[in-house]
């Protein structure tokens, strides 16, 4: 009750947040629907629907990345003086932010069972009644239980991962600006990409296996193709703290006057926050690049549905939406900053051209990079 | 009403509400060249509220406040912050440092600023470290260092552009009395050596007494004196049960 009645005061843009939470999980959950809606309708194919169920993994995972984000930046679920004042501690808001995670993929959740039903022709009076009855199997009964399962996987695990992420720590925080050790992943990212690039390259060759149905007129083997492109989006997310770490050093490096030096300096401290969302929205656009490209040359069986675009739209808003939340955390863990640097007199101008120059350096290194894995990753395929 | 010519900084009767309650009324106030003043008065009585009309950072209701002979008052924003940033420094409590720069690039920040060179800065900002005892600190950042060290910090900052008005507001609040007592007397020596206005907010009779001038504040008006803090309010009036 707490949690809705904390939700029920704040600021519309933080509502606008959690009912973007709630938008992605009715996607994931439709997504879910429409996989049990194929297995009801397919019996005899249980592979197949076992292989679509595996694939609503992506968006549910980046669903997940998503309402953790925006329950880190959640202001309810910070210690706050008023709360404390009447013995909410950490403890308590851990569990607050999980139940109003859990609140908004709930909701998002019980939209998609309705317009799944409704699309099914089991809810009537809208327009597009029982559009999609066909497809979704309607002459079936639908399995109430399976439904509500699957309904509920997004929000458990949502709430789950928020808890934790949230959690109070044993150790006290560390103070304000403790220099942060260099983000490790670099060599690691790098020789995934390298090593995910070789594999894919290699299974694309030869081989006969048609496990796993992949778009595009190729005769190679999906699987190892498949590990392929999963070792370098790991790569790749591996990488970012490590680039964004680069990028900082770069722009505070040889006599930086007062921008050059804020810029540089806050995209060093922050490159963990940055980098990590950074390298997996760079790695899920290299893969829609190369799936582009695959679809663009490929005249396979496997046509482009829209429950696929409706998958991939997900993953990209998501991972996108994270990114953009990470920024505002960042932004909000800064104000202190902020707040002494416009004591100093500095014009705001000086923050919002330190603030481009991160976006600007960040866009040139890593949308090239993008561009150059998912050309690779698409050569083999269509070549 | 122009203001008096000896006068670096005039304020006439500045009425300014802040959240829903006066914070000054009517303050008027004149502050030479050179002087060091001690706004006396107990928490909430508008020191800083003061402070910050007169620096520029906030704009009374009513009232004018003068600058040199040119008025504040009727600056748009961005002139304010541009006097503030050539003319005025500010300390307040709290460092307010900025945690990713070391020592010596907050000190410089404030030249860096205004344009000027990388390496100027440093020179610059570096004497002011090692004139201000804290040479160690320069390559440190806040974190690492003690509170008064990073308090230090922030006068040195304060310190390194050489600003014509010094706004101080309550700097030793937060140190220990050893800390707190070394802190006052480098920044008055400073700021008595370049012949650098002093604004110092305090509660502290102890403190106001490094001051040239003392003017009390009182509920937002001027008093005479302030009347000694009574130890335990209320002690007297125990028996009656709220």
């Amino acid at each position: 009750m707490l949690a809705l009645r904390l939700a029920r005061g704040t600021h519309p843009l933080v509502l606008t947040r959690r009912l973007l939470v709630a938008a992605a999980a009715a996607g994931v959950g439709f997504l879910l629907l429409c996989t049990l809606g194929y297995a009801v309708g397919h019996p005899a194919q249980s592979s197949a629907s076992v292989l679509r169920l595996l694939w609503c993994v992506l968006p549910l995972a980046a669903t997940v990345q998503f309402a953790v984000a925006v329950a880190r930046t959640d202001p309810s679920t910070r210690p706050r003086p008023g709360l404390s004042a009447i013995g909410l501690g950490p403890v308590r808001l851990t569990a607050v932010a999980a139940a109003s995670t859990a609140v908004a993929c709930t909701l998002g959740s019980m939209v998609a069972l309705l317009f799944y039903l409704h699309l099914r022709g089991d809810i009537t009076g809208l327009p597009f009644d029982g559009a999609a009855a066909e497809l979704l199997a309607a002459d079936q009964p639908m399995p109430l239980a399976a439904a509500l399962t699957l309904l509920a996987i997004l929000p458990v695990v949502a709430a789950t991962a928020a808890g934790l992420a949230l959690r109070p720590r044993s150790a006290p925080a560390e103070p304000e600006g403790v220099e942060k050790p260099v983000p490790s992943g670099l060599p690691w990212g790098v020789a995934l990409v390298a090593v995910g690039l070789a594999i894919e390259t290699y299974a694309g060759r030869g081989g006969s296996g048609d496990g796993l149905p992949l778009p595009g007129s190729f005769d190679g083997n999906p699987a190892g193709v498949l590990a392929g492109w999963v070792l370098t989006a790991f790569g790749l997310a591996l990488a970012g703290p490590g680039l964004t770490y680069g990028c900082g050093r770069l722009l505070q490096s040889v006599r930086p006057g007062a921008t050059r030096l804020l810029a540089g300096r806050v995209l060093m401290d922050e490159s963990r926050r940055i980098g990590r969302p950074l390298g997996v929205v760079s790695a899920v656009l290299s893969g829609t690049l190369a799936a582009a490209a695959l679809y663009a040359s490929g005249t396979g069986p496997a046509a482009f549905g829209p429950l696929t675009g409706l998958g991939a739209a997900l993953v990209m808003a998501c991972t996108t939406a994270t990114l953009l939340t990470a920024a505002l955390e960042s932004k909000q863990c800064r104000e202190h900053t902020t707040e002494a640097l416009l004591r100093l007199g500095a014009p705001p101008t000086v923050l919002r051209t330190a603030a481009l120059m991160r976006t600007g350096a960040l866009v040139a290194v890593f949308l090239p990079l993008t561009w150059i894995v998912a050309e690779l990753a698409a050569l083999p395929l269509t070549g | 009403m122009a203001p008096p010519d000896n006068d670096v900084l005039w304020a006439r009767s500045l009425h300014c509400a802040l959240g829903g309650s006066d914070a000054l009324s009517g303050v008027s106030l004149g502050v030479r060249e050179g002087e060091i003043l001690a706004l006396v008065g107990p928490r909430g009585s508008g020191k800083t509220t003061l402070m910050r009309c007169l620096s520029g950072q906030l704009v009374a209701q009513q009232g004018e406040v003068w600058f040199n002979s040119s008025p504040v008052h009727t600056l748009g924003q961005a002139q304010r912050e541009r006097l503030r940033r050539d003319r005025f420094g500010w300390i307040a409590p709290e460092p307010g440092l900025v945690p990713e720069l070391t020592g010596w690039e907050n000190v410089a920040l404030p030249l860096l600023l205004r344009g000027a060179s990388h390496r100027a800065a440093k020179t610059v900002a570096v004497e002011w470290l090692e004139r201000l005892d804290i040479g160690v600190c320069a390559r440190k950042r806040p974190h690492a260092l003690t509170h008064s060290q990073r308090q230090r910090i922030a006068i040195a900052r304060a310190l390194v552009t050489t600003p014509s008005v010094l706004f101080a507001d309550e700097p030793t609040a937060t140190l220990h009395r050893a800390d707190g007592a070394q802190v006052l007397r480098t920044l008055t020596a400073a700021a008595r050596s370049h012949g650098i206005t002093v604004l110092l907010a305090t509660h502290d009779s102890e403190v106001a007494a490094l001051a040239d001038r003392t003017v009390a504040l009182l509920d937002g008006r001027r008093v005479g004196t302030v009347p000694p803090a009574s130890g335990a309010e209320g002690v007297a009036a125990c028996s009656l049960s709220v």
